[in-house]
C-alpha cells in the first residue's frame, strides 16, 4: 500500500471519528446562549433522576459482575479441568447472546416470567431487578467467558489444582485462593467490559420498566437540548475509562507473569 | 492424574460442576429464545400453525425487514471497506507505527459507544442544528436540508452506525493482517510480483474469508441494534427491531403471536449472518494461524 | 301508612348506602388501604406535562408512605389502554393503576371494561359534559392546540395551518405524538381539518388527513414524534402541540433557543383529557387517593401552574382561590373564548377515522 493510501485512509477515518466527538462536546457547552459554559453539566449532574438512575445502573453493573464471576470462573475452571470435551458446546452457547438480539431475549423474559407463570419474577420490583440482572449477565456472558477462558489458558490449571489438593485444599479454597488470583487480570477485563455494557444498556431496562441509566438518557434526549450532549460526553468518558482500565490491568498482569 | 477413581463412579459428580451454568443459560438464554421460536408457530389457542409466518407478508412488515437489511448491509459494507483500509494502513501499510496502539484502544472504546449517546453525538454534529450543518451554512452557504440530506433517514442511520462498525472491523481484522507472513511478501517479490500483484494473488485471497466473515458479523451487529435507532428517530422508524419494540410495548400489530414471528424472523437473519461468520472464520484460520 | 313510609325510607337509605361504593369512601379508610398497598403506579405522565412533576411531588409530600412508580412517560393514550390490557393478570409494578387519556379514549376504555368507576368528593364541581354519569371517567384539564416555533431556525413564524404548507417550511413541521396512538396528535389532525372549514367529527378527520397528506407530499412534514428536545435540536422546529406543553417547553428552554408559541388563526381547538382508574389496578386504594388529590384545590392548582386549565377552573375562580400570578401566566382568555370544544361523539368519530386512515391516506414513514 502506498503511503498516500495509508495516510489518506487514516485521515478520513480519524476525521469521521473526531467530528462527532467534537460536535457533542461543543454542543454540550452551549447551554447558556452566546458563551461557553459547563451549565449543561451542572444541570445534569445535579438532577435527582440522574443520580438515582446512574446509581441504579452502577449497582446493577456491580451485582452483574459479581454474579458473572461466580458463574463463569468455576464453570470455565471445571470444564478445563474435568470436562474438556464440553468446551466447544459451551463456547457455542456463550456466543449465542451475540446472535440473538437482546430485544428478543427480553421479549422471552416478559412472556415467560410474568405473574401467571411458574417463576413470577415480574410480579415484584425486586423480582424484576433480579430478572434484569440475569439479562445483563446473559449479554455480558460472551465477553466474560472469553476473557476468563483466555486467562485460564495461560496458567497450568491441572498442576496447580493437583498441588493444592495434595496440600489438602478443598474446591472452594482452590478456586478462591489459587485460581482467581491468577486470572484476576482476565476477570477484571471482563468486569470492566460488563460495566460498560450495563451502564449504557437501553432495551432490556426500558422493556422491563426499570429506572436505569439507558432509559433516562433516552428520556432526557427527547425533552432537552443541551443536557443530552453533556450526558453523551459523560457516557463516552466512562466507556473510555473502562477500556483504559482494561488495558492497564492486562499490561500489569502480563508483567506479573513475566517476572515470575 | 487428578482423579484415580473409576470414571463411572465419578461421572455424576463431575457433571455437577457445570450444573449452575447450564441452569442459568437454560432458564435465561435458551428457554426464552425457544419460547419465542415455538410461539412463532402457534396460534393464541396453542395449535401448530404457519399462519404467523405467513402473516409477516404484509407491506409494512416486509418493508421493516427490508429497511433493516439495507441499513445493516450498507453499514457492514462501508464499515468493512473503511475499517480494512485503516487497519491495513497501520499494519502492513506505510502508516505511522506509533498510531497502532492508540487506534486499537480507541477502536475498543468506539465499538462499545453505541446506543443513546451515539445518537446525541451525531444529532449535535450533523443534525438540523448541528455544528457541521451550521458551519457549512454560514461559511460555505451549503444548506444540507435544502439539498435533501436528513439525518433522520436510512442514510443518516448508516452514517451513525459506522461509528461502531468501523472500529469493530479494525479490531477483528488487525490480527488477521498481522498473520500475513512477511515471508510470503518477500517470496512474491523474489518471483517478480509487483505490489498490486502480490495483493491481488496472495494477500486478498488469504484474507478474503476473514473479510467476508467479519462483514457478516457487522451485518448481524447492525441488524439487532435498536437503542441507537430509537434515540435518533424516535419509535416511529419502520425497521424490524423498532417494530418488535413497539409490539412488545403494546400490541400494535393486532396479534400477539405475530410478535413471536417477527422475533423469529430476526433470529433467522442474524443466525444466518453469524453462521456465515463462523464458517468463514474457520476457513481463514487455515492460513492465518 | 307508617310502615309504608318506613319501608320507603329504608329502601332509599339502602339505595343510598349501596351507591356509596362509588361515592368517596372516607379519607381515613382510603389512607389506611393505601398504606397497606404502599405503591401507586402511574403511566404516561411526563413531568413537563401540565406540571405533573410538581403535582407528583406534592402527592408524595402529602402521603410519604406511598411510593410512586412512574411507567413509560412517552406513552400515548392508546398505549395506556394497551398497558392495562397487557397486564390484566399481572399485579406487578408493570400494571398501571391510573390513566390520563384523551376524551375520546374514555368511553372506549369503558366499553372494553378496562376502567372502574369512582366519584371523587368534589364530583359535583366537575362539569357534566366532561364526566361519565356513572363515574367511569372524568375530565381533568384542557388547553388549545397551538404551534411552537424555534425562531433560531425559522425566519417567518407561521400563524395558521394554511401557512404550514408554504415551501419555506420544508422538513420542519411535526406532530407531538404518533397519530395512531396519541390523543394530542389525533386532535391535531382534527384541528387541521377544522382549519379547512370542515365540521368537527368524521368530516374534519378526513379533511385533516388530506391536509397532512399534502404536507407530507410537499416534504414539509417530518414523520418524527416531536418533543422539547427535537424542537431545540432542530429536528422538528415547528411542532403542533397543546398550548400548555408549548408554554412549558418555552420555559424549559429558557430562551436557548428562543421559541414562540402561536395559536393558529384558522382553527382554535380545545381538548379535554380524562382521568380513570384501571379495572385491574393492583393498588385501588392508592389510585382513589391519587384521584382525591388531583381533584382537590391543591391538585387542580398544580395543573394550573403547568399552564393547563383544570376542569374545576370556573369553580376555583368563583371561590377566589386562584393566585393572581398563576392567572397572569395563563394564555390570554380571548383565545379561549373562540375555542371549539368538540362533543364526545365528534372526538370519537375523529379518533376512529384518524387511526384507521393515517397509514393509508398519509402514509408518512421515515425513509
Amino acid at each position: 500500500m502506498t503511503r498516500l493510501w495509508s495516510y489518506g485512509a487514516l485521515a478520513i477515518g480519524i476525521l469521521y471519528f473526531l467530528l462527532p466527538l467534537y460536535g457533542m462536546s461543543e454542543f454540550s457547552l452551549r447551554m447558556i446562549r452566546g458563551e461557553y459554559s459547563l451549565q449543561a453539566y451542572y444541570v445534569v449532574l445535579g438532577d435527582a433522576r440522574f443520580q438515582a438512575t446512574f446509581g441504579y445502573s452502577v449497582l446493577m453493573a456491580l451485582v452483574t459482575i459479581v454474579f458473572g464471576v461466580l458463574l463463569v470462573v468455576p464453570t470455565a475452571f471445571w470444564v478445563r479441568l474435568k470436562l474438556p470435551g464440553l468446551r466447544p458446546y459451551i463456547e457455542f452457547i456463550t456466543l449465542l447472546p451475540l446472535v440473538i438480539p437482546s430485544i428478543v431475549i427480553v421479549f422471552g423474559y416478559i412472556r415467560l416470567y410474568n405473574t401467571s407463570s411458574w417463576l413470577p419474577l415480574t410480579g415484584t420490583a425486586m423480582g424484576t431487578n433480579v430478572l434484569l440482572m440475569f439479562g445483563y449477565a446473559t449479554l455480558a456472558l460472551p465477553y466474560m467467558y472469553r476473557a476468563v477462558d483466555t486467562g485460564l489458558r495461560t496458567i497450568d490449571v491441572a498442576t496447580l489444582t493437583e498441588a493444592a489438593q495434595s496440600l489438602g485444599a478443598g474446591w472452594s479454597a482452590i478456586l478462591a485462593r489459587i485460581i482467581l488470583p491468577n486470572v484476576l487480570g482476565a476477570v477484571l477485563s471482563g468486569a470492566f467490559l460488563t460495566f460498560a455494557i450495563v451502564i449504557g444498556e437501553f432495551t432490556m431496562a426500558a422493556l422491563l420498566d426499570r429506572p436505569a441509566f439507558g432509559p433516562y438518557m433516552q428520556l432526557l434526549g427527547a425533552n432537552r437540548a443541551y443536557e443530552p450532549a453533556a450526558l453523551a460526553v459523560i457516557a463516552f468518558a466512562i466507556t473510555w475509562a473502562c477500556m483504559g482500565l482494561i488495558q492497564l490491568v492486562t499490561r500489569f498482569s502480563k508483567h506479573n507473569r513475566v517476572a515470575r | 492424574m487428578v482423579n484415580s477413581s473409576p470414571a463411572r463412579r465419578r461421572l455424576p459428580l463431575t457433571w455437577l460442576g457445570v450444573v449452575p451454568f447450564f441452569v442459568f443459560v437454560g432458564l435465561f438464554l435458551l428457554l426464552p429464545t425457544l419460547y419465542i421460536v415455538v410461539g412463532a408457530f402457534r396460534t393464541p389457542g396453542g395449535d401448530f400453525t404457519f399462519d404467523n409466518i405467513i402473516a409477516l407478508n404484509t407491506p409494512s412488515i416486509l418493508s421493516a425487514y427490508w429497511v433493516s437489511i439495507k441499513i445493516s448491509f450498507w453499514s457492514a459494507l462501508l464499515g468493512c471497506l473503511i475499517g480494512f483500509a485503516m487497519a491495513a494502513a497501520i499494519t502492513v501499510g506505510k502508516g505511522p507505527r506509533w498510531m497502532r496502539d492508540p487506534l486499537l484502544t480507541f477502536s475498543g472504546v468506539a465499538s462499545n459507544f453505541a446506543g443513546v449517546p451515539l445518537a446525541f453525538a451525531f444529532i449535535a454534529t450533523i443534525g438540523p442544528a448541528g455544528i457541521i450543518t451550521l458551519y457549512l451554512r454560514t461559511e460555505f452557504g451549503i444548506n444540507l436540508r435544502l439539498m435533501g440530506f436528513n439525518l433522520l433517514s436510512t442514510l443518516g442511520l448508516v452514517i451513525t452506525y459506522l461509528f461502531f462498525q468501523i472500529p469493530l472491523m479494525i479490531l477483528i481484522i488487525t490480527p488477521a493482517l498481522d498473520g500475513l507472513k512477511r515471508e510470503w511478501r518477500e517470496a512474491a517479490a523474489i518471483l517478480g510480483a509487483t505490489n498490486a500483484q502480490y495483493w491481488r494473488k496472495v494477500a486478498f485471497p488469504i484474507l478474503f474469508p476473514s473479510i467476508l466473515g467479519t462483514m457478516a458479523l457487522l451485518f448481524a451487529n447492525a441488524f439487532g441494534a435498536v437503542a441507537t435507532a430509537i434515540a435518533l428517530t424516535g419509535p416511529s422508524l419502520n425497521i424490524a427491531p423498532i417494530l418488535l419494540y413497539a409490539q412488545i410495548r403494546g400490541d400494535v400489530l393486532g396479534s400477539p403471536n405475530l410478535g413471536y414471528a417477527l422475533a423469529f424472523g430476526m433470529i433467522v437473519i442474524t443466525g444466518i449472518a453469524n453462521t456465515a461468520y463462523i464458517v468463514l472464520r474457520a476457513r481463514s484460520e487455515r492460513w492465518l494461524k | 301508612m307508617k310502615t309504608m313510609n318506613a319501608l320507603a325510607a329504608s329502601t332509599s337509605i339502602v339505595a343510598m348506602l349501596s351507591a356509596t361504593t362509588t361515592f368517596a369512601q372516607s379519607m381515613d379508610e382510603l389512607i389506611a388501604g393505601a398504606r397497606a398497598e404502599g405503591m401507586l403506579t402511574t403511566i404516561a405522565l411526563p413531568h413537563d406535562w401540565c406540571g405533573y412533576g410538581a403535582v407528583i411531588d406534592g402527592f408524595k409530600a402529602m402521603y410519604p408512605f406511598l411510593e410512586v412508580n412512574e411507567l413509560n412517560p412517552d406513552a400515548g393514550s392508546a398505549d395506556e389502554l394497551e398497558a392495562v390490557r397487557a397486564n390484566r393478570d399481572n399485579t406487578g409494578p408493570q400494571a398501571p393503576d391510573v390513566l390520563d387519556v384523551g376524551l375520546a379514549f374514555g368511553p372506549a376504555a369503558q366499553a372494553e371494561g378496562l376502567i372502574a368507576p369512582y366519584m371523587v368528593s368534589t364530583w359535583d364541581t366537575i362539569p357534566e359534559s366532561a364526566r361519565d354519569a356513572e363515574g367511569h371517567w372524568y375530565g381533568d384539564y384542557y388547553g388549545v392546540m397551538s404551534f411552537i416555533v424555534n425562531t433560531d431556525l425559522v425566519e417567518n413564524v407561521p400563524t395558521s395551518f394554511a401557512d404550514l404548507l408554504k415551501p419555506e417550511y420544508v422538513g420542519q413541521v411535526a406532530l407531538a405524538g404518533d397519530p395512531r396512538a396519541s390523543n394530542q396528535a389525533i386532535l391535531a389532525v382534527l384541528a387541521a381539518g377544522m382549519s379547512r372549514g370542515a365540521e368537527p367529527g368524521a368530516a374534519a378527520a378526513q379533511a385533516g388527513l388530506e391536509f397532512f397528506a399534502e404536507l407530507n407530499a410537499a416534504g414539509n412534514f417530518v414523520p418524527v414524534i416531536g418533543r422539547a428536545g427535537t424542537v431545540a435540536q432542530g429536528t422538528t422546529p415547528i411542532l403542533i402541540q397543546w398550548d400548555y406543553n408549548a408554554l412549558a417547553t418555552r420555559d424549559t428552554l429558557a430562551g436557548n433557543p428562543p421559541v414562540e408559541v402561536v395559536v393558529p388563526t384558522d382553527a382554535v381547538l380545545a381538548g379535554v383529557y380524562v382521568q380513570a382508574i384501571s379495572a385491574y389496578a393492583p393498588h385501588p386504594n392508592a389510585a382513589r387517593l391519587w384521584m382525591e388529590y388531583l381533584y382537590s384545590d391543591e391538585g387542580q392548582l398544580g395543573w394550573l401552574a403547568g399552564y393547563c386549565h383544570p376542569i374545576r377552573f370556573n369553580d376555583l375562580v368563583a371561590r377566589g382561590v386562584v393566585p393572581q400570578e398563576l392567572m397572569d401566566a395563563l394564555p390570554p382568555a380571548e383565545g379561549y373564548a373562540a375555542a371549539v370544544f368538540p362533543t364526545i361523539d365528534q372526538v370519537n368519530a375523529n379518533r376512529e377515522a384518524v387511526v384507521a386512515g393515517w397509514d393509508s391516506v398519509v402514509g408518512a414513514n421515515v425513509e
